[in-house]
C-alpha cells in the first residue's frame, strides 16, 4: 500500500525536480520524513511486542502461585487462592541473559477465562500446571480447561510452546507424567467430539470453535498440535519440605530453552 | 481471643499471618479459601463478614495495593473491637510498607519480610482495652439515695389525718398497682403506723365496739371510694332482678325486614330510571368497521426517547460547570486519583437503575453494586480514565465472572460416562407452571438423538390435562425424524407413561429401572409445574428427587421473569434441601433459560438466576422448534446487558 501511494508522489517529484518549486519540494520532503518515521515506528513496535510472557495456567490448587514464588525467589511461601494475576521478570539462571516475564493467572473457574483473554496475545510460552495427586479425580476438569486453551484462536495462531508441569510429585500418590499424558490424550479425544456437538452459542459462534484439535479420523495425540508440547515432573514444595529447595530442574531447563 | 489474622495479596501470597489460639498455620488456609471462593469471587462482597463452620471471618480489601485483610474468631464470641482492629491494622500496615508496595511491585511482595508482629500485638491490646474501658455501672449506696435523706418524721401519720391518709393510700394502692417504691414505702410505713395506731385504739375501746367502729369506717370508706363506681353498678343491679330475654336488634325479625334491596328493580323496567345513554362515549370511534379487530397501534417514540436520554446526562455535567468544575474534571482525567465512595455513588446508582431496567432482580442489582463498590474503593485510577469508565469496567468484569460456570457444563461427556457404567443418565426438569419444561425437554431429546444417544421420556406430569398426550406427540415426531432404520434398528426415543393421577416419584423410579433393563442411555423426567409457595407440591417434588437421585436436576426458568426469579429459586432450593434425608442434599444443578427470543436485550434474568444459585445456565431455549436450543455465551449476554 505504501508503494502504491508512493508512485504518484514519485511522478510528481520527478516533475518537480525538473522544475523546482521550493514550497512543493519542502512539502514532499516533509511527507517522506513522516512516512519513514512511521515505518521505523511500526518496525520497533513489532520488535517490542514480541511476546515475552510465560503464562502459568492450571486449575485451582494446582500450585501455580507457589511455583511462581519458588522460581522467582527460591523460598517457600504460604499461599491462598489468587483473585488476580501477578507478574514479575524472571532472569534465567544461565550464562544466557534471557529474561522472560512470568505471569501467574488465577485458576478459579469464574476468573480463568477472563485473565486468559487478557494475556494470551502476549504469551510466548504456556506452563500448564497439573495437580498430579488429584489428577484422577479432576481429569475431566483439567482436560476441559486444556481444551479451551488449545482451541483458542489466538493460541492457535501464535502457537506458543506448551509445557505441562505435573506438580506435587513429592507426594507418594502422585501420578507420573507418562500416565497423565495418556489420560489427557484420551480425554481430549472424547472432548473433541462432545464439544463440537454442543449446542451453538447464542450469538451464532460455535462453542468448540471451527478449530479442530488434531487430525480428524485419528485418535488425538499431542504431537498433532501446531505447538511444541512437553511433559515434565516437578514439585514446588520440594521433597525436603518448606526449608529445602523445590525440585524443578526440568522446568528451569525448559524455561532457559524458550527464553 | 482471635483465632487468626492473615494479610495476603490478591495474587495469592500470604504476607503475614498471626495464629491466635489454634495450632498450625494450615488451619487458617481452608476457611480463608472458602471466604475467597464464596464471597469475593461470587460478588457477594456487600457485607464484610462470613461464617464458615465454627468461625466467623471478617475481611477488608485494600484496592490500592491489592491486599486482603482477614480476621477469624469463634462464631459464639461476639467481639466488638474487631472492626476497629481491622481498620487500624490496615492503616498501619499500609503506611509501614508503602514503599515495598509502590516501588518494587510483585518482587517486593515476594522478597519482603513483613515483620508486623509487634505492631499487631500492640494494636490488639489497644483494641481489647478500648472494648473493656466502660466498667459496669456501680450501684448507688444507701447513703447516696434520696430515701435516706427523708426524715422519719415526714413518714409518720398523725391520728387526725389517718382516714384521709388511709383513703388516699388505698386509692393509691388501687390505682397504682404496679406501685413505685415511693408509694410502697410510705404504704408500708402507713400500715406499720396503722397497726400501731389501731393498737393504741384498742386500749381505749372494747373489742366489740372496736369491731363495730372498724366496720363502719370500712363501709364509709368503701362508700366514699365506691361513690363514683357505685353509680354504674346500680342500674345493672336493678336490671338483673329478673332475667329478661335478650332482644337483638336484627335477630328474630324476618328476612323480609332485612331485605333492603329494592325487589322491584330486578327485571322490572319502570323501576330503573333510563339514563342518558350516549352511544358515542360507549362505542368510541364512530368510523370503525363493525366487527373488525384492529391492530395495536405502536408509535415509534424511539428517536424522541433517545434525545431525552442524551439530554439528561449532559444536564448534570453542565450544572457542574464553571471554572472550578472544569479544573476538577481535568484533574480527575489526568492525575492519579484514588476512588472514594462519594465519587462512585452517583455512577453506581445509575448503573443499578440501568441493571434493573434490564430486568435484573432489584435486590441482586443492589448487592452487585455494593460488591463492586467494595472492590473499587481506594483504587488508584490510571490517567485518562473517568470514574464512570472504571466503574463500568469493573461491573462488566463482575457480570462476566458471575456468568462463568463454576462447574463443568458438558452433558454429552457425562452421558458417555454413564454409558460406560451401563446405567442411564437421569435428568429431571422442574419449575413453575408454564415456563416450557415439556417443550425444552423435547428439544433436548432431539439434540441427544442427533448425537446418537437413545432417550426414554418419563411422563411424571400426572396432573395437567394433556401432558402425557403432548409428550406422546413429541415422541411420535422425533421417531419420524429419526426412524429406527437409520440408527441400526434401535428406537431412539420412547415414552414411559402410566396415565394421570398416579404418584410421580413411583413412575420415575419404574421408568429408570425400565431404561436400565432396555439399555436406554438417557432418561428425561418431566414433572408438573408447581408454584414455589405450594408446600405439599414442593414436598412431592423433593421426594421425587431424593428417592430417584437423578444425575442432573435442571430448573427451567423463563427469561421474562423479573424479581420472581429470586423467590422461585430460593424456595425450590430450600424445599429440596429440607426434605432430603442425605447429608449433602441434591440441589438444583443447572438452569435452563427459556423463551429467550421474547426478550430483546433485557437479559437480566440470566444474571439473577446464576447469582442466586451460583449454578450454570446449561441450555438456552430460543423458540419452539427442535433446533432452537443454544448454549450461553457469557460475553454476548453481558454486552447486551451493559449496552445503553
Amino acid at each position: 500500500a505504501m508503494a502504491g501511494t508512493l508512485e504518484p508522489h514519485l511522478e510528481a517529484l520527478r516533475r518537480e525536480l525538473r522544475a523546482p518549486d521550493p514550497a512543493v519540494l519542502s512539502v514532499l520532503l516533509a511527507l517522506l520524513a513522516v512516512a519513514i518515521t512511521l515505518l521505523i515506528w511500526r518496525f520497533v513496535q513489532g520488535r517490542r511486542s514480541s511476546r515475552k510472557a510465560v503464562l502459568l495456567l492450571g486449575l485451582c490448587d494446582a500450585g501455580k502461585t507457589l511455583l511462581f514464588a519458588r522460581l522467582l525467589t527460591g523460598k517457600y511461601r504460604n499461599t491462598q487462592t489468587s483473585i488476580t494475576d501477578s507478574s514479575a521478570v524472571y532472569r534465567v539462571s544461565n550464562d544466557k541473559s534471557g529474561i522472560v516475564t512470568l505471569i501467574d493467572l488465577p485458576g478459579h473457574e469464574s476468573l480463568r477465562l477472563q485473565f486468559l483473554e487478557r494475556f494470551k496475545a502476549a504469551a510466548r510460552a504456556i506452563v500448564f500446571v497439573v495437580d498430579s495427586v488429584a489428577f484422577q479425580r479432576e481429569v475431566k476438569d483439567v482436560a476441559e480447561f486444556l481444551y479451551q486453551v488449545l482451541v483458542d484462536s489466538t493460541v492457535l495462531k501464535n502457537a506458543p510452546a506448551l509445557l505441562i508441569a505435573c506438580n506435587k510429585q513429592d507426594v507418594t500418590m502422585a501420578k507420573s507424567a507418562k500416565l497423565i499424558q495418556q489420560q489427557l490424550e484420551k480425554e481430549l479425544n472424547t472432548l473433541r467430539v462432545t464439544r463440537s456437538a454442543a449446542p451453538t452459542s447464542l450469538d451464532g459462534s460455535a462453542t468448540g470453535g471451527p478449530a479442530q484439535l488434531g487430525k480428524k479420523g485419528k485418535d488425538f495425540d499431542f504431537s498433532q498440535l501446531p505447538m511444541k508440547v512437553e511433559f515434565v515432573e516437578c514439585s514446588a514444595r520440594g521433597s525436603k519440605g518448606e526449608e529445602g529447595d523445590a525440585d524443578f530442574e526440568d522446568l528451569e531447563k525448559w524455561l532457559a530453552k524458550i527464553a | 481471643m482471635l483465632d487468626f489474622f492473615t494479610i495476603f495479596s490478591k495474587g495469592g501470597l500470604v504476607l503475614w499471618c498471626f495464629q491466635g489460639v489454634r495450632g498450625p498455620a494450615a488451619a487458617a488456609t481452608a476457611p480463608v479459601n472458602a471466604l475467597i471462593r464464596s464471597v469475593l469471587l461470587q460478588e457477594r462482597g456487600g457485607n464484610n463478614s462470613f461464617t464458615h463452620e465454627a468461625l466467623t471471618l471478617k475481611y477488608k480489601l485494600d484496592n490500592q495495593f491489592e491486599l486482603v485483610f482477614v480476621v477469624g474468631f469463634q462464631k459464639i464470641l461476639t467481639l466488638t473491637y474487631v472492626d476497629k482492629l481491622i481498620d487500624d491494622v490496615h492503616k498501619e500496615f499500609r503506611d509501614k510498607y508503602r514503599n515495598e508496595f509502590q516501588q518494587k511491585g510483585t518482587l517486593g511482595l515476594l522478597n519482603g519480610t513483613f515483620d508486623f508482629k509487634d505492631d499487631f500485638m500492640r494494636l490488639l491490646r489497644d483494641a481489647e482495652e478500648s472494648s473493656k474501658v466502660r466498667a459496669p455501672t456501680v450501684m448507688k449506696t444507701f447513703e447516696q439515695s434520696l430515701k435516706s435523706q427523708k426524715t422519719v418524721k415526714c413518714m409518720i401519720e398523725t391520728r387526725g389525718e389517718k382516714p384521709k391518709e388511709k383513703v388516699k393510700n388505698k386509692k393509691n394502692k388501687g390505682s397504682k398497682k404496679e406501685g413505685t417504691e415511693a408509694v410502697a414505702a410510705p404504704g408500708k410505713a402507713s400500715t406499720g403506723d396503722k397497726q400501731s395506731s389501731a393498737a393504741g385504739d384498742r386500749e381505749e375501746l372494747t373489742k366489740d365496739e372496736i369491731l363495730q367502729k372498724n366496720r363502719e369506717e370500712f363501709f364509709k370508706r368503701h362508700m366514699k371510694a365506691g361513690e363514683k363506681s357505685s353509680k354504674s353498678p346500680k342500674p345493672e343491679a336493678q336490671k338483673e332482678k329478673g332475667k329478661k330475654p335478650r332482644v337483638w336488634d336484627l335477630g328474630n325479625s324476618n328476612a323480609k325486614v332485612l331485605d333492603y334491596s329494592n325487589s322491584t328493580t330486578n327485571g322490572s323496567v319502570e323501576a330503573c330510571p333510563v339514563e342518558e345513554f350516549d352511544p358515542d362515549i360507549a362505542v368510541g370511534d364512530r368510523n370503525r368497521e363493525p366487527g373488525r379487530l384492529y391492530d395495536l397501534e405502536y408509535e415509534s417514540d424511539d428517536e424522541a426517547e433517545e434525545e431525552k436520554v442524551i439530554q439528561n446526562p449532559s444536564k448534570p455535567s453542565v450544572k457542574k460547570g464553571g471554572l472550578g468544575g472544569m479544573f476538577g474534571m481535568l484533574k480527575g482525567l489526568v492525575g492519579s486519583k484514588s476512588l472514594t465512595r462519594e465519587d462512585m455513588d452517583p455512577v453506581l446508582e445509575k448503573m443499578k437503575d440501568h441493571l434493573i431496567a434490564k430486568n435484573v432482580a432489584a435486590e441482586i442489582a443492589v448487592q452487585l453494586c455494593e460488591s463492586v463498590a467494595k472492590k473499587l474503593e481506594g483504587k488508584v485510577m490510571g490517567t485518562f480514565t473517568t470514574v464512570t469508565s472504571t466503574v463500568k469496567q469493573a461491573l462488566q468484569e463482575a457480570l462476566v465472572q458471575i456468568l462463568q460456570p463454576q462447574r463443568r457444563v458438558d452433558v454429552l461427556r457425562d452421558v458417555m460416562d454413564a454409558q460406560r457404567h451401563r446405567r442411564p443418565y437421569v435428568v429431571t426438569f422442574c419449575g413453575v407452571n408454564g415456563v416450557g419444561k415439556s417443550t425444552n425437554l423435547a428439544k433436548i431429546s432431539f439434540w441427544l438423538i442427533e448425537n446418537g444417544f437413545s432417550v426414554l421420556i418419563a411422563a411424571c406430569d400426572t396432573f395437567r390435562a394433556g401432558a402425557v398426550e403432548q409428550l406422546r406427540t413429541h415422541t411420535r415426531r422425533l421417531n419420524a425424524l429419526h426412524p429406527p432404520e437409520s440408527h441400526g434398528g434401535r428406537t431412539m426415543v420412547q415414552l414411559y407413561e402410566k396415565g394421570y393421577g398416579k404418584d410421580a416419584a413411583g413412575i420415575a423410579m419404574e421408568a429408570i429401572s425400565y431404561a436400565r433393563n432396555q439399555g436406554f442411555d438417557v432418561v428425561l423426567v418431566d414433572t408438573a409445574g408447581r408454584m414455589q409457595d405450594n408446600a405439599p407440591l414442593m414436598t412431592a417434588l423433593a421426594k421425587l428427587i431424593a428417592v430417584n437421585a437423578p444425575d442432573l436436576v435442571l430448573f427451567v426458568g423463563e427469561a421474562l421473569v423479573g424479581n420472581e426469579a429470586v423467590d422461585q429459586l430460593v424456595k425450590f432450593n430450600k424445599a429440596l434441601a429440607d426434605h432430603s434425608m442425605a447429608q449433602t442434599p441434591r440441589l438444583i444443578d443447572g438452569i435452563v433459560l427459556t423463551k429467550f427470543d421474547t426478550i430483546d436485550d433485557k437479559v437480566g434474568a440470566a444474571i439473577s438466576m446464576t447469582y442466586i444459585t451460583s449454578k450454570p445456565i446449561v441450555f438456552v431455549g430460543t423458540g419452539q422448534t427442535y433446533c432452537d436450543l443454544r448454549s450461553l455465551n457469557a460475553k454476548a449476554v453481558v454486552a447486551a446487558l451493559m449496552k445503553a
